[in-house]
């Protein structure tokens, strides 16, 4: 076990190392850099601040010297923001993880229910409508469906906040601090969980099926086991060991914010953020977020390998 | 619900367009997106007639003067906007959180500095340069050397007195070899500038302290934007002066965020990604404002939902008739439509040795129904442009200026004059060259209709009309650089002076676009500070670059400053938004 996880790790490092210097290249290649956002400077300007920048250097060059600094820690400033890096983070990855994290259990939460009740009652009205309503929501664009219920919600009803994270000029602290984030939270939260639990309840579903056709559910009910014992403790354990590998996916999405619900309800939150650096070609920042977003992925895999041996006891490491 | 998705867009165009205010390094958009026209009585829009009136409620984009239109019912504002007696809350796209002027690197962040710092000089809604910080100026004979006078007793925000030690240290920081931000100062050619950043000397020799209230700059050049240059924001030099080694700029960003100026309000605290809060500067030098908490609310998408429920009180919008409806239905905003400084053109490769000839040049604009496509597309939020500078500029004129309307059979001709001759598939070919034109452009609304139309039309003359979009700019941008297309969409920043719209047309500048006349022009413009004489020349300028027209000037954009009718004394203007008539705003 201990060499597995030994070895695992030195292949993460490798992995990341890798993934590091495909992302430095493809966003150095990308065509126009910083400097070229402006386009009324004139072309020695350009090359005065390329190389106050380092962007005139060699490319090798830039890696390395990018690669070095993160080894002691430093992943710089964004050139745009003036800040660094990490700080930027701290400001807006929380919020990011706020939304993700909430509409995440719920996702899940909800997916587990329906996809059990969907196997256990197939083909019954139950799950013929859970199917369609389910399938409905997933087609509906986010935006859409969004700014309808901004529309509904906010601005007709006026029941709930039309988007931010908290109402402008507020200073509630405390339990009213909490409370207010979670009035603003509603929304986003709703189209996110509704749009997302279409195929992880399609997937609980089939993988349900699957298990409850199974010899040892047969054996279990044989036995004369009561059938939420069978359902739970039987089948549903067998069907959610593939969701393992899903639950190590979910890891970066939990951090790595939502552009479009993030724009559409104004939180604050990391996608935002990563778009605009994107159109700025702000190297240090792009960087920095990609390979938090490749470090989180390959620590989500390594623990989904590790829940793996935990869940399944045939998985030998 | 279309309507919806549909304003959705309008107003992420008209965001992007507002916030890119006071800034002039900030990004260019592309011209496609904020297109359109008003139709040619917009003669009448930009006769600048300041009247208030409060009875004519027009209900047509294009029948809009640039007057106020006050709200028709007050009473319709919600509640949570009525309670709010103290706080002005205005709609920002998201800065960057730099808020030292001259070191931000995001228009959005200029925006921000505009409320915190002040200027010696700013312009009025004519792009006038009036008295600020400084009561008054002088200019020497030969209109090389400035002397500011300084108001008495000025303080920035910590109490600390700002005299012209302060502008000496600002201007010379901007000298520094490691400065990157957008100040052009080299553009005003300060004596011993140059051997400042060189490291040869170790002050600005041009730079003097009379008094603390006085300052002289002696410049090697004359230069028409040098007032407005030399007479920027100004910084405090005992707080980001204290650690100032020539070559060593890193320490001012840890300052980026605790800013100290000298401008209506303070900052209070920045949330990252959702407000800025601001409190009234009680040393501001004009008095402290009566409105005491400002709010920057930052948005990165849609500010309409946030106008509605008057969550915010101020907001600009892209000037289309869904919007004047949507905006005059609410009831109780005030209006005002704004013509915007910058102009959107279409630049063509002069690289290109058929572009040599003026004619083809003219065949295109005439051949390019322009009217129809900015109309077509903006419902009224833009209209056409014929030369580059704006309506609101003192520099504008239509007199001598040949409006080019869409006329295919005079384009004909010119092509035909041209040497253009139409072989056997309909395109017209030129010694065995076929006339075909490379359009590019960025991906929007705005640029689906231009191509559209414009290769119908186009091909309707014998020209083959190949376009190409781009989703990301910095692609279009490096395929114009690649110098592979023959005219590419682009639209300017906010332009102050007349002279940021001309000086790429110098032959230095142009990249292959040479006309002695127009680099004459050019230079006279600037060459001196009358602005009665400045007149004469850019009139003389705007006609000949309308005869030889280096690019295809296409569109004036229209923003709608809506705001709550409750917020009294709010002038926004072209130039600078909301910043100068900030301090004199009351809520009633």
């Amino acid at each position: 076990m201990s060499t597995y996880v030994i070895r695992r790790i030195i292949y993460m490092l490798l992995t990341l190392l890798g993934a590091s210097m495909l992302i430095f290249f493809l966003y150095a290649l990308t065509p126009g850099d910083y400097v070229d956002n402006n386009m009324n400077m004139t072309e020695q300007r350009k090359a005065e601040l390329r190389e106050i920048y380092g962007l005139n250097k060699p490319l090798v060059e830039r890696y390395t010297a990018w690669l070095g600094n993160v080894l002691e820690g430093d992943f710089g400033y964004s050139l745009q923001h003036q800040k660094p890096i990490m700080t930027l983070f701290n400001h807006y990855i929380w919020n990011s993880f706020l939304l993700a994290a909430v509409s995440t259990f719920l996702t899940w939460f909800i997916a587990v229910v329906a996809g059990v009740l969907c196997a256990y009652k197939s083909q019954s009205i139950f799950d013929k409508s859970v199917t369609i309503f389910i399938f409905a929501a997933m087609s509906i664009p986010s935006f859409f469906i969004g700014l309808f219920f901004i529309k509904l919600f906010a601005v007709d009803a006026g029941i709930l906040p039309p988007g931010g994270m908290i109402t402008t000029g507020s200073n509630a602290e405390g339990w009213d601090y909490v409370l207010e984030v979670a009035e603003h939270m509603v929304l986003p939260v709703l189209i996110v969980t509704l749009l997302g639990t279409g195929s992880l309840t399609r997937y609980f579903r089939s993988h349900m099926l699957e298990a409850m056709k199974q010899d040892y559910v047969r054996t279990a009910r044989a036995k004369g086991l009561k059938e939420r014992v069978v359902l739970y403790r039987h089948a549903l354990r067998n069907a959610m060991l593939p969701a393992i590998t899903l639950i190590g996916f979910e890891l970066p999405t939990l951090f790595g914010g939502s552009i479009v619900i993030e724009k559409i309800f104004n939180w604050p939150g990391i996608g935002q953020l990563y778009m605009q650096s994107f159109t700025m070609r702000d190297y240090p920042l792009l960087m920095g977020f990609t390979m938090l977003l490749a470090i989180l992925t390959v620590i989500g895999t390594f623990i989904s390998d590790l829940l793996y041996r935990l869940a399944d006891p045939r998985v030998r490491l | 619900m279309k309507k919806q998705v549909l304003s959705l867009f309008i107003v992420l165009l008209a965001s992007s367009l507002f916030t890119a205010c006071t800034s002039n390094e900030s990004k260019p958009s592309t011209s496609s997106a904020p297109s359109t026209a008003t139709n040619s009585n917009a003669g009448t829009a930009n006769s600048t007639a300041q009247t208030n009136t409060s009875a004519a409620v027009s209900t047509k984009v294009t029948d809009l003067g640039t007057g106020v239109i006050q709200a028709s019912d007050p009473s319709k504002l919600p509640d949570s906007a009525k309670q709010r007696n103290d706080t002005f809350i205005a709609g920002l796209t998201e800065p960057s959180g730099a808020f030292t002027p001259h070191f931000h690197q995001s228009g959005y962040d200029g925006n921000v500095a505009s409320v915190l710092f002040a200027p010696l000089v700013t312009v009025d809604e004519k792009g006038k340069i009036v008295p600020y910080l400084a009561e008054k100026w002088e200019i020497s004979k030969d209109q090389l050397t400035y002397t500011f006078h300084l108001n008495k007793d000025l303080k920035f925000s910590d109490g600390s007195p700002l005299t012209a030690e302060d502008v000496a240290f600002t201007l010379t920081i901007l000298h520094d070899k490691n400065y990157d931000g957008g100040t052009d100062i080299f553009s005003s050619h300060i004596k011993g500038g140059l051997a400042y950043k060189e490291g040869k000397a170790s002050s600005v020799a041009g730079i003097k302290v009379i008094d603390p209230q006085t300052i002289q700059i002696e410049t090697d050049q004359v230069n028409a934007t040098a007032l407005l240059t030399l007479g920027g924001q100004v910084l405090s030099k005992a707080y980001y002066g204290k650690d100032y080694k020539f070559g060593s700029l890193e320490y001012i960003r840890e300052l980026h965020a605790k800013p100290v100026g000298a401008g209506p309000y303070k900052l209070d605290k920045h949330l990252p990604g959702q407000e800025l809060r601001f409190t009234a500067n009680e040393h501001f030098f004009k008095g402290k404002p009566k409105i005491e908490r400002f709010i920057y609310k930052t948005t990165e998408g849609d500010a309409f939902q946030f106008i509605e429920t008057g969550e915010q009180d101020y907001a600009a919008f892209s000037a289309t008739q869904d919007n004047l409806d949507k905006l005059q239905k609410l009831g109780f905003l005030n209006l005002k439509l704004n013509t915007s400084s910058a102009y959107g053109y279409i630049s063509i490769n002069h690289k290109k040795p058929y572009f040599k000839d003026k004619k083809l040049r003219q065949a295109l604009i005439y051949g390019l129904d322009r009217k129809t496509i900015v109309e077509g597309v903006s419902q009224g939020s833009a209209q056409v442009a014929n030369i580059p500078t704006s309506p609101t500029s003192w520099s504008y004129t239509e007199e001598g200026i040949n409006p080019y309307h869409y006329d295919p059979e005079k384009a004909k001709t010119l092509l035909d004059e041209a040497g253009w001759k139409e072989g056997s598939d309909g395109v017209r070919e030129k010694d065995g060259q076929k006339l075909v034109i490379r359009y590019l452009s960025s991906k929007s609304k705005g640029s689906d209709a231009l191509i559209a139309i414009a290769k119908e039309n186009y091909t309707a003359i014998g020209i083959q009309f190949e376009p190409e979009q781009f989703a990301d700019f910095n692609a279009l941008l490096a395929k114009v650089d690649g110098g592979d297309y023959d005219l590419a969409s682009f639209s300017t920043p906010m332009l102050l002076d007349p002279h940021s719209g001309v000086s790429g047309f110098t032959t230095e500048e142009a990249k292959g676009y040479s006309n002695p006349k127009v680099d004459q022009l050019i230079k006279e413009g600037i060459s001196t500070l009358d602005i009665e004489k400045r007149k004469e020349v850019y009139k003389k300028l705007y006609q000949e670059l309308n005869e030889d027209p280096p690019y295809i000037f296409y569109s004036y954009s229209k923003l709608l400053y809506s705001y709550n009718s409750r917020i009294k004394g709010l002038d926004p203007n072209p130039y600078r938004g909301i910043a100068t008539s900030l301090p004199l705003t009351s809520i009633e």
